[in-house]
């Protein structure tokens, strides 16, 4: 529970004066993320505490070293929760780094991301100045969006030191459902039921089942089930089993990558077929996060658009390749942020 | 930015015809004249020249030129904006994109559809509809405002309490950059391994490019929709009865508030029944399925009843929840009607301030004699203050921009923003400087230089320079 933010800032005048690349680390959960590199830590872990919160305002108001355990304990409290749902990562895992790494869990494609949630953050330029933007108020347009341009950045434009969010209510029922169904057969599924206007909060492909989570009011959660169960022969999962299986779709620890293997991700439409990504092993937010395995690193022949998400070569670029007008502006954007390179060099991009 | 030689004038203009038909060049003074301002008509100003492309090419060709010849350009949709951000520059071009107008893809697999920026906001819903999807953001001005202009003023509307801003409903945007080139930001699928560029891009207010493609997520009609409405008679029951609602966990599709002087009104102006005694009307949407709208509506009844609502109705048609929601959406016209002119603002507060802001709001109001009517998205604390006055009497315009400015300072002295969701245009540049600092104000014009180094894209707008903000707190100081 410390404001470091003095302290930070010092920390990063003084890497500008002797130009210092620096490695921002939070809860250092999530180094398997990006490309590696080498620069000085500098550290925000102690940077923590929430700094404010008002359930019926909805707002929570937190130090980026937070971690997500302690803001989802404050929140369940009051009976809410983070819409975005990030994993924890052993409890390791801050909301600095959630918002740096984009983070979010299976009730993406009807809660929303971590940009959805976020209503203003504060961050210290390469120039070493505090900043906030945005606020803590629903509706904000004044400035440009600096607050969501952070979401996906791998901190390579500042180094965050708080950050507000929109909550919401926990749900009052939850039910997970469950259907043997090979991956097209559940691709189908998904795409017709994944955009209807139903109580849904997760819907995914693993090894031969679907998997449908449904989440809301009691009365809407109850009805949704019959309605499908009239379609499909589902059947309830237990609920610890279905925690159990959630919190590991959450955590992205469903998929094990073995020593030598590739995790890869890709984010693409829900309706393409099973086939668009080679070696896939597990399709979450109802068909548009596809994760496959591999030995070699082949699957970027296969779609361009891939991620290697975890092991391999990590000195080459893990993201797929942009063209050169958009590497450009980006290379402009850090600049106007960063003109000393000093955040988390070439971590999204060998050129960035 | 000074104007052109007149040698650089001939030209530019000889340029600019080789790019475009003559039937997409406006140069006479009387027939710019429809586009010398946008929703906010007390700032005026006539472009040099007025283009209207057709074509991506054209654009491009366009935004070249300016580049070249160091011409200012700001682009335009359908001129709806209320911060006059798409009031034209004097030496520079008007570019307005009202012909890219076709829905280009809708997909029902994916729920999304492609369009162009000057597809209206209401055409996409329409179109969308036999497939039984809309689009959510639904600003008042929906009939006429364009999807690209969303994205610039990064429009809200009714349904962004439950269903978000533009923002959040955008899958991709494709933009010409003030050198002509084309960059696409998002994609296919939900996220993209790259800082958020998509994000920045809504309500940057046409200072970072053109946009000329868009796609939009679209949102499955819910089974029941039930609209109800609820009587206070007093403003700060019915503002409790919002922080209470929200606080216990129930987030309408959309939840609005009108205050006595905007009921009485649009009760004038459309006659749909509202309660003219009221001092507060509440009134709420809930959508879902059959047996989620029934438990939500027992439960919202029964909060606004303990707030001491003397009565409620609930819709019994969609006719009845139309007409509803027509004498809110017509707010602003109504109380036009009752006012030679109106001024119109957009601050954003904690929900839990309303009844201070709506409190001190009164107080203003007698201090600069000048009557004040409350519409607002009271779900989400966006407060949309009309102050009425008459234009034609010496000194009132003043006045009520003096009113106007001591709300949004209000606003963000509670916490809140200057704006919501119509944008700072022209119109709050005297409040940026009193929401940020000097450190953020420098941080936006070097985001902006990153885009567009000269400076060329609606300049003047948005983002005030660092002497500007010099100016405006030495003035304040004085």
């Amino acid at each position: 529970m410390h404001d470091l933010t003095p302290q930070l800032v010092e920390q990063v005048q003084q890497a500008r004066a002797e130009q210092t690349p620096l490695h921002i680390v939070g809860g250092n959960s999530k180094s398997h993320l990006g490309r590696a590199t080498q620069a000085q830590p500098v550290n925000v872990v102690g940077h923590s505490g929430i700094i404010s919160y008002n359930p019926t305002e909805l707002v929570i108001r937190a130090r980026s070293g937070t971690t997500i355990q302690e803001l989802q304990s404050a929140l369940a409290e009051q009976q809410q929760r983070l819409p975005f749902e990030p994993p924890h990562h052993q409890g390791l895992a801050t909301i600095g780094g959630t918002v740096a790494a984009n983070q979010s869990g299976p009730s993406r494609p009807w809660f929303g991301a971590v940009k959805d949630s976020l209503l203003g953050l504060g961050l210290i330029n390469g120039y070493g100045e505090a900043m906030l933007f945005g606020g803590q108020v629903m509706k904000n347009v004044a400035g440009f969006d600096v607050t969501r341009l952070q979401t996906g950045a791998m901190g390579s434009l500042g180094l965050i030191t708080e950050v507000s969010i929109k909550v919401l209510p926990q749900f009052n029922a939850n039910e997970t459902l469950v259907c043997e169904l090979n991956a097209q057969a559940a691709l189908k599924q998904m795409q017709a039921w994944g955009n209807l206007s139903m109580p849904l909060s997760g819907m995914c492909y693993w090894q031969n089942k679907l998997y449908v989570r449904l989440q809301g009011s009691v009365a809407g959660v109850e009805e949704t089930c019959k309605v499908f169960s009239k379609a499909l022969p589902l059947v309830v999962l237990e609920a610890d089993l279905a925690q159990e299986f959630w919190q590991k779709v959450t955590e992205r620890e469903l998929l094990v990558a073995q020593e030598k293997q590739i995790m890869w991700r890709w984010s693409g439409p829900s309706n393409a077929p099973a086939s668009a990504l080679d070696n896939t092993e597990f399709i979450n937010w109802a068909g548009s996060e596809r994760w496959a395995l591999t030995t070699a690193s082949d699957a970027t022949v296969v779609n361009p658009h891939v991620t290697q998400y975890r092991g391999g070569d990590r000195s080459l670029d893990v993201n797929p390749s942009i063209n050169a007008h958009d590497q450009a502006l980006q290379q402009r954007i850090k600049h106007a942020f960063d003109p000393d390179g000093l955040f988390n060099v070439g971590r999204l991009y060998s050129w960035l | 930015m000074a104007a052109l030689s007149n040698s650089n004038h001939r030209l530019f203009m000889a340029a600019l015809a080789m790019c475009l038909p003559s039937s997409s060049i406006i140069v006479s003074q009387e027939s710019q004249r429809p586009f010398e301002c946008d929703g906010l008509a007390v700032y005026q100003q006539l472009p040099m020249v007025t283009v209207l492309p057709e074509t991506l090419f054209q654009v491009q060709d366009v935004l070249r030129l300016c580049s070249e010849h160091g011409v200012p350009l700001v682009p335009r949709g359908a001129g709806t904006s209320l911060c006059a951000g798409a009031m034209p520059h004097a030496h520079g071009v008007l570019l307005v994109m009202t012909k890219f107008d076709q829905i280009l893809h809708i997909d029902q697999d994916t729920a999304s559809a492609r369009v162009q920026p000057g597809v209206r906001n209401l055409a996409l819903s329409e179109a969308a509809a036999p497939l039984g999807l809309y689009y959510a953001p639904d600003p008042s001005s929906q009939i006429a405002c364009t999807i690209g202009g969303n994205v610039a003023e990064n429009s809200g509307g009714v349904h962004c309490l439950k269903y978000g801003l533009t923002v959040n409903n955008l899958l991709q945007v494709t933009m010409v950059t003030v050198a002509g080139e084309l960059v696409t930001f998002g994609g296919d699928g939900l996220d993209e391994p790259s800082m958020d560029l998509l994000s920045l891009v809504a309500g940057s207010e046409g200072l970072l490019g053109v946009v000329v493609e868009i796609k939009v997520k679209l949102l499955p009609r819910a089974p029941r929709v039930q609209v109800l409405m609820a009587a206070f008679d007093n403003v700060i029951s019915a503002g409790d009865a919002v922080a209470a609602l929200i606080g216990q966990g129930i987030i309408p599709a959309g939840l609005e508030m009108m205050d006595h002087l905007a009921i009485k009104a649009a009760e004038d102006f459309v006659k749909v029944g509202y309660p003219t005694d009221a001092q507060a009307l509440l009134i709420c949407e809930l959508d879902g399925t059959d047996a989620e709208v029934e438990d939500q509506l027992a439960a919202v009844s029964a909060c606004f009843s303990d707030h001491g609502s003397y009565q409620i109705r609930v819709a019994k048609d969609a006719q009845e929840a139309a007409a509803l929601w027509q004498g809110r959406k017509s707010a602003f016209p109504a109380v036009g009607s009752i006012s030679p002119d109106y001024y119109c603002m957009d601050g954003t507060i904690p929900r839990g301030q309303v009844a201070h802001v709506l409190t001190r709001i009164r107080e203003l109001s007698q201090h600069y004699g000048l009557a004040v009517a409350n519409v607002f998205h009271a779900g989400d604390g966006n407060l949309h203050p009309l102050i009425l006055f008459d234009a034609s009497i010496e000194g009132q315009l003043d006045q009520a921009e003096a009113l106007g400015g001591d709300i949004l300072t209000l606003c963000v002295d509670v916490g809140g923003t200057i704006t919501g969701e119509h944008g700072v245009g022209l119109e709050k540049m005297p409040q940026m400087p009193y929401q940020f600092g000097d450190a953020e104000l420098a941080q936006f014009r070097r985001l902006k230089a990153a885009f567009d180094p000269s400076d060329l894209l609606n300049p003047g707008k948005g983002i005030p320079t660092l002497k500007y903000c010099q100016e405006y707190r030495s003035l304040q100081h004085a």
